[in-house]
């Protein structure tokens, strides 16, 4: 501890530190290739796209910290968008923005709640209740949509997802919120400290007297209630709604959540390091369009996506290799664990 | 008449319920429409659900350690991109099929290696592997599909032999085997036992890194096998082979009464499972014709039969 | 200890009981509420059925054929239409759903091939079964069908977006730099379309200088868009070619106050693009008239099916359409048609 390499190597096992390498290097290369990829308006269109991941993987990440996983956002996405087209659209229900916004994050947040109790309640493990909701709601969004598109969403919902206020999009300015108002919930409060514990140990937080069932709800019904907020601000960006929004979200979102380093079997991980995981995948579509890679090359996305997030990784357990240990279920929880939580979020 | 003697001496209690359920599906069915039941129909329609029940089988295996393969889908598409280049530059169909199973298998020891030797949870690895897979299959082949493998291969997923579709036979000797290895061999003692507890295992001396590499690996080589009775069935070799499949086939296990958390389940129940799923949405698309009730209600079979184990389930863990 | 387990027993049994009700209870109503339509041996004898597959069900363009089909079994009157499609345009699904329709025994079978040669093995079945099998909005491959309903090949859509995209650009001397975005890397039409499209680019003084793939999702679509407008400031036209990425090309242009400088061009219903053309951004929409493709593919069908319609004939009766031709075996719809501000708001689907 108190040599340099020491630290060095301690600094390096810090996931976060190494995304941050990750994302330097690969904005060095692209800028010497186009000097255009540091242009305001890009880096801009990159913060804006990474908005809507952001907000929604503040909660997931919450659930994944407990021990547990949602897999549904992205159909609940989908769902929530074509409630809201339905409710406030000019072409249908037409009704006040004021009514329907509410009306939608309120949707989300209940069924954020249904999954939290037929998890806690209802004792079914959280991976099959979000993949059966994964299935149903959308099939629910594309029977609501009866095979057509909406538009016509309220000009001033419109403008405030595309334009914004102080150059920046409502999404931007929300997903700074909801990150701000995240990371005081982790590092600041009686809340986040539970949630840690749980995931750490659910044994011993049950000895603790933690209610095991509310704090998962709330992660859960957080996490509805992000992805409603989600909709509501990056959706109008979208041409016009359609059934298929939000295809491939629910994976993304995890991606960034397990790249960013929360640990899968709950109790551990930083806020700082899930933003930077959304920043790196968020840029690999426009790093491969400023690269230039050419009809061919663009083939290659999806495999580069997955080449970054094994990468990612396994860097990961390369540099804090532990000797022995499961790579499953009941891990013993190093004492230090519990700890690491406690980073700062931003 | 108490459930729980009632299970001491009866352990099929899951197999049951879904036997239950499957012939009250059945019996609904028939008496809604006549048609439904007609055997020949039903062996023909079965030709939809041998690629899910193939790639059911490790995938049951590797749920029952507490792990998950979510790559199996994506393997395919790789696995048919393998095939369909082969074919075009060699022209035979024995070596291509030869080239698609060793490409499963590759795939599949890359994640059992991650998993058991790198020490990488098996949902992180599969997620990766997940968009790897397809995109090294996307990007190899340049989006491009193969086609034209001739008649008789097509026979190998569409023919019959004595009325029954020629991948049932394979389904049901693969079927066996597992579940004999499972019931009657160290190895399926171990998976059961690396399910309930991995340390213990450990300690007790067995290699559990093998088994899961094994285990993996087998998922992949099935993923091969699968592909070549996809690729002979419609008859196109394409990166997009497979597209969803592995959130089908888990569905089928879980539904099927194995845990997700390892330990408990049978090849059995995976078997019951994978055919009240495939009834449900034959049944479904057969009433109302309407393609998005299946997903939903396939997705609510799901959530709604882990209620109901969960509501037999002695509690005698945590 | 017992006391606590008996009572975890208890409620435990209830449980399941309950459960296992709700759900004999959902499949027992499922089956009394309503019968199926495709019920062959239920119901008047006489109605044929008749089966629409399209593409991708869910979408604008396939709901407005869908639309006019639903117009012509109501003209008919003895035709009992069934239309559905996979949700996410999977033609392992379509393949699928022949082969149920196939075994229900319906009359009809109209296919719209996402991937033809995917299909063909359940058509060729269908057609053994006896049953007559259609190709409308996209051909099958050889010997899988009897007719096809033909409004545009492959061919006449990918010249039809070059052409709109040069004349609307200024004539064939315009030079710059044009971008195609695509849907996902493996879909059949998408792919086919772009092989016509490269070699007629490559006769006009435009330069394709890379082609997207978003897959079926608007934001990627839209996001790169705005990246491909950043990269390439020469850049004069997008070809938009699924329904995602034709509108997600033009809000990315019309967000980036472009509009007018880059076109974008695409196939698309009408009505979906009208904002974009009343506003200059999108100058031309090429498509065809989908309610009455929808409606000739189920004329032809119930044409065929009471052998009103055979092999050899050079024209079909088609009801308010009057006698169409055909040619071969093409029942043909007629040319495509070039949305602009000029016609756009004539159209209403």
């Amino acid at each position: 501890m108190s040599s340099l390499t020491d630290i060095a190597i301690r600094v390096l096992r810090q996931r976060e530190v190494g995304l941050l390498l990750l994302i330097i290097v690969v904005t060095a290369i692209v800028s010497t290739v186009d000097p255009g990829f540091l242009a305001v308006g890009n880096l801009k269109d990159i913060l804006v796209r990474s908005a809507p991941t952001a907000i929604v993987a503040c909660g997931v990440m919450l659930v994944v910290v407990t021990g547990e996983i949602d897999i549904s956002v992205g159909s609940l996405m989908a769902l929530l968008a074509a409630l809201m087209g339905l409710l406030i659209s000019r072409h249908e229900w037409q009704l006040s923005m004021w009514v329907g916004i509410p009306a939608v994050l309120l949707c989300g947040t209940l069924i954020g709640l249904l999954t939290g109790t037929l998890v806690t309640l209802g004792k079914v493990p959280s991976i099959i209740v979000t993949l059966g909701l994964l299935t149903a709601l959308r099939g629910a969004t594309t029977l609501l949509m009866r095979g057509e598109n909406i538009d016509g969403l309220p000009e001033g919902l419109q403008s405030l997802a595309k334009s914004g206020i102080g150059g920046l999009p409502l999404s931007v300015w929300t997903a700074m919120g909801v990150l701000m108002f995240t990371g005081v919930i982790i590092t600041h409060t009686a809340l986040g400290r539970r949630l840690f514990a749980l995931g750490s140990s659910a044994y011993a937080a049950k000895m603790t007297g933690l209610s095991e069932t509310r704090l998962k709800l709330f992660a859960f019904a957080y996490t509805g209630f992000l992805t409603a907020l989600a909709t509501v601000v990056d959706v109008p960006r979208l041409p016009k709604i359609e059934s298929g929004i939000g295809n491939g979200f629910e994976l993304l979102v995890v991606t960034c959540v397990v790249v960013g380093g929360v640990a899968i079997s709950g109790g551990r991980g930083r806020l700082v390091g899930v933003m930077l995981a959304v920043v790196l995948l968020t840029m690999v579509r426009p790093v491969l369009t400023f690269l230039d890679v050419g009809e061919a090359g663009e083939k290659w996305t999806k495999a580069i996506q997955g080449l970054f997030i094994l990468l990612a990784v396994i860097t990961d357990t390369v540099v804090s290799r532990r000797p022995t240990g499961s790579a499953r279920g009941p891990v013993p929880v190093k004492p230090s664990s519990h700890l690491e939580s406690e980073g700062a979020p931003a | 008449m108490n459930i729980s003697d009632g299970k001491r001496r009866f352990p099929w209690w899951h197999e049951a319920v879904l036997g239950v359920l499957l012939i009250a599906l059945l019996i609904t069915a028939g008496i809604v429409n006549p048609g439904f039941l007609n055997l020949r129909g039903q062996l023909l329609l079965s030709r939809h659900l041998w690629e899910f029940a193939l790639l059911a089988l490790p995938m049951t295996l590797i749920i029952l350690t507490g792990g998950i393969d979510l790559s199996v889908g994506s393997a395919m598409g790789m696995c048919a991109v393998a095939f369909g280049m082969c074919y075009s530059s060699t022209g035979s169909v024995a070596l291509s099929c030869l080239v698609c199973l060793l490409v499963g298998v590759a795939g599949g020891g890359v994640n059992g290696w991650l998993i058991s030797r790198m020490n990488v949870h098996p949902l992180i690895v599969t997620l990766a592997t997940y968009a790897a897979f397809r995109g090294l299959g996307e990007g190899l082949s340049q989006g491009e599909s193969y086609s034209q493998f001739g008649e008789d291969f097509s026979e190998v997923a569409r023919g019959m032999w004595g009325g029954v579709p020629i991948p049932a036979y394979l389904f049901g000797l693969l079927a066996l085997g597992c579940a004999l290895f499972l019931s009657r061999t160290p190895g399926g003692r171990y998976v059961y036992a690396i399910g309930h507890n991995e340390q213990a295992v450990r300690f007790s001396g067995v290699n559990v890194g093998r088994v899961k590499l094994l285990l993996y690996a087998s998922s992949g080589l099935m993923a091969g096998l699968t592909t070549i009775i996809y690729v002979s069935r419609f008859d196109t070799a394409k990166a997009d082979a497979g597209t969803g499949f592995e959130l089908d086939v888990i569905t089928a296990v879980v539904v099927g009464g194995t845990s997700i958390y390892g330990g408990r389940g049978n090849i059995g129940g995976t078997v019951l499972g994978l055919l009240l799923i495939h009834e449900t949405r034959q049944f479904v698309s057969r009433q109302w014709q309407v393609d998005e009730l299946k997903s939903i209600v396939v997705g609510l079979l799901l959530i709604g039969s882990l209620l109901l184990y969960r509501g037999m389930q002695v509690r005698n863990r945590e | 200890m017992s006391i606590m387990e008996q009572y975890g027993m208890r409620s435990n049994r209830g449980w399941s009981l309950t459960c296992l009700l709700a759900f004999s209870c959902l499949w027992g109503c499922s089956g009394g509420t309503e019968s199926g339509p495709s019920t062959t041996s239920g119901g008047t004898e006489e109605k044929l059925t008749i089966c629409l597959l399209p593409k991708i069900k869910g979408i604008a363009y396939f709901s407005s054929c869908a639309e006019g089909a639903r117009e012509a079994a109501d003209e008919l009157g003895n035709v009992e239409l069934i239309y559905d499609g996979p949700t996410d345009g999977d033609p392992k699904k379509q393949a699928e759903m022949i082969e149920q329709w196939t075994v229900e025994g319906v009359d009809v079978i109209c296919v719209a091939p996402n991937a033809p040669d995917v299909v063909a093995g359940a058509m060729r079945d269908a057609q053994d079964a006896g049953i007559k099998v259609l190709t409308w909005d996209a051909e099958g491959v050889e010997g899988t069908r009897s007719f096809f309903v033909n409004q545009a090949t492959s061919q006449a859509i990918g010249e039809g977006m070059v052409q709109a995209m040069v004349k609307d650009l200024g004539g064939p001397d315009v030079e710059g730099d044009v971008v195609i975005i695509s849907s996902d890397a493996t879909s059949a039409n998408q792919n086919a379309w772009i092989d016509v499209m490269k070699p007629a680019l490559e006769k006009t003084k435009l330069n394709l200088v890379t082609i997207k793939y978003p897959g079926e999702n608007a934001s990627n679509a839209l996001a790169d868009a705005q990246d491909v407008i950043k990269k390439y400031p020469n850049l004069k036209g997008i070809f938009g070619i699924s329904s995602v990425s034709f509108p997600g090309a033009a809000e990315a242009v019309e967000q980036m106050g472009k509009s007018g400088e880059i076109l974008v061009t695409g196939l698309s219903t009408p009505n979906e693009m009208k904002r974009f053309v009343r506003n200059g951004t999108v100058k031309s929409v090429v498509l065809w008239n989908t309610i009455d493709l929808g409606y000739l593919t189920v004329l032809a069908a119930e044409s065929l099916a009471q052998g009103k319609l055979k092999p050899g004939d050079t024209a079909i009766q088609a009801g308010r359409l009057g006698e169409k031709p055909i040619a071969g075996d093409n029942i043909l719809l007629g040319d495509i048609l070039v949305f602009t501000a000029d016609n756009i708001d004539q159209y209403d689907f």
